[in-house]
């Protein structure tokens, strides 16, 4: 699997999880694997990706730890003061959506069930994926800078590159 | 009318609407104000009526109690309405007990209660056995199943129901779940954990799901400082076959119940927040 490939994946994620704005109250989500590894986001900036990825592993450990106790958890909601977090189990992860308190719940169930149903395939291909070619995509290489002009002798201008008198 | 009117224009001071105060909060601020009022106090026991004077309650009355009996009664209300009211006043006081008084004596209704919980009938062998006495009180209690029932019913009711957090955007109406007498049919699991993770009270659950309640309530707060949305509220969980609804109480015990797959959560959700 090409690193071209799972970006797509996870493009095709995010582009999944925007649609879960629609829903008002909606602050934003994430998808993260059975391994706690957080694989797309659709959050304001303020979310920065490690306190994302560390929360994605405690929740995949919340997972775990009901399934010790023999119990396969399918969805939880968490109530904080003024925010809920909506958690979906996936076959291959769990989809998170935070939102406000106020969100409509059945709203947000129905979102939550259709983009879980969506982003499935994808998830699971990021999922089998080995962990450096599951890494975030790179930064961008850096633009090559432009075709270095000849330093002009002294006295002679330079005009678009070439030296004019 | 005009008077009536004239009167409420002239009066001097605040109107305040405070939600997620207790009642105790309440009673010491009109207790320190020294003011002479009567405040009508409508909560999940129906509707009482506190005398203040002196920086006291002096007197106190419910449908059913008079003096420091009512008094009681009202303030283990949790849930309500706290609104200051005209009422005739009697001849004489019938309360004597300071204001802190009555508070710690409903602590200590309260503290007696809890300790008649000791004997679970549900409570894993392994903790019973690590406590003889209670292993023999837990056959003594047995002969009293009814009696007992009662008391649990009413201590799970008071605590595990009506001491849900305060700071809820809409709470439910007080009889929101439903009689006391549905609400272990409603929840045949409940379970207290105190803030060291010391099992309070214990109906049905075992050791493990103490340990796992415990775990994920913490897991739960972690997420929530972690995604900067704290403190943790409460948490329902669906599994394949079956729901566990936790909530953390203002005194940091942690509760979590087991309805029936037909019970009614909506109540119970909306009090939470959920």
């Amino acid at each position: 699997m090409t690193g071209a490939e799972l970006r797509g994946a996870r493009e095709q994620m995010r582009v999944s999880l925007v649609t879960l704005k629609d829903v008002f109250g909606i602050t934003g989500s994430f998808v993260f694997t059975r391994a706690g590894d957080l694989v797309a986001r659709e959050l304001p900036p303020m979310f920065d990706d490690v306190a994302l990825g560390e929360a994605s592993s405690r929740l995949m450990r919340l997972h775990e730890t009901f399934a010790a106790g023999g119990e396969q958890l399918d969805v939880a909601v968490l109530r904080f003061r003024d925010h809920k977090l909506y958690l979906k189990t996936l076959p291959a992860g769990a989809l998170c959506i935070l939102s406000n308190g106020a969100v409509n719940m059945p709203a947000l169930r129905m979102a939550a069930n259709l983009v879980g149903r969506r982003i499935t395939p994808a998830l699971e291909t990021v999922a089998r994926a080995p962990l450096e070619a599951a890494e975030p995509e790179p930064p961008p290489a850096p633009v090559p800078a432009a075709r270095q002009v000849p330093l002009a002798p002294p006295g002679m201008r330079i005009f678009r590159g070439r030296p004019v008198e | 009318m005009s008077t009536t009117t004239a009167a409420s224009t002239t009066a001097v001071g605040f109107r305040a609407q405070i939600s997620g105060a207790s009642l105790w909060d309440l009673v010491q601020m009109e207790c320190l104000s020294r003011s002479r009022q009567v405040i009508r106090i409508s909560g999940e026991g129906g509707v009482g009526y506190l005398f203040f004077a002196e920086g006291r309650v002096v007197h106190a009355v419910t449908s059913k109690l008079v003096g420091e009996a009512a008094a009681l009664e009202i303030l283990s209300w949790t849930n309500g309405l706290f609104q200051p009211c005209e009422r005739a006043w009697p001849a004489t006081g019938t309360i004597e007990t300071s204001c802190e008084g009555l508070i710690l004596r409903l602590a200590k209704q309260r503290d007696e209660a809890a300790t008649n919980l000791v004997a679970f009938r549900a409570r894993a062998p392994a903790v019973a056995a690590a406590h003889p006495f209670e292993e023999q009180k837990q056959r003594q209690k047995q002969e009293d199943d009814s009696q007992f029932e009662e008391i649990e019913i009413e201590e799970l009711h008071e605590e595990g129901e009506m001491r849900a957090p305060t700071n809820i955007d809409q709470p439910a109406p007080p009889t929101a779940i439903g009689p006391r007498a549905d609400l272990t049919t409603d929840f045949p699991v409940m379970l207290r954990l105190g803030p060291g993770g010391s099992i309070v009270t214990n109906k049905g659950a075992s050791e493990e799901m103490a340990g796992v309640v415990a775990y994920a309530h913490r897991l739960g707060q972690l997420a929530g400082e972690l995604l900067g949305v704290e403190p943790f509220v409460a948490l329902e969980c669906v599994f394949a076959d079956g729901r566990l609804l936790m909530f953390q109480e203002e005194n940091g015990d942690v509760v979590a119940l087991r309805p029936r797959g037909d019970t009614n959560l909506q109540p119970l959700r909306d009090r939470l927040g959920l």
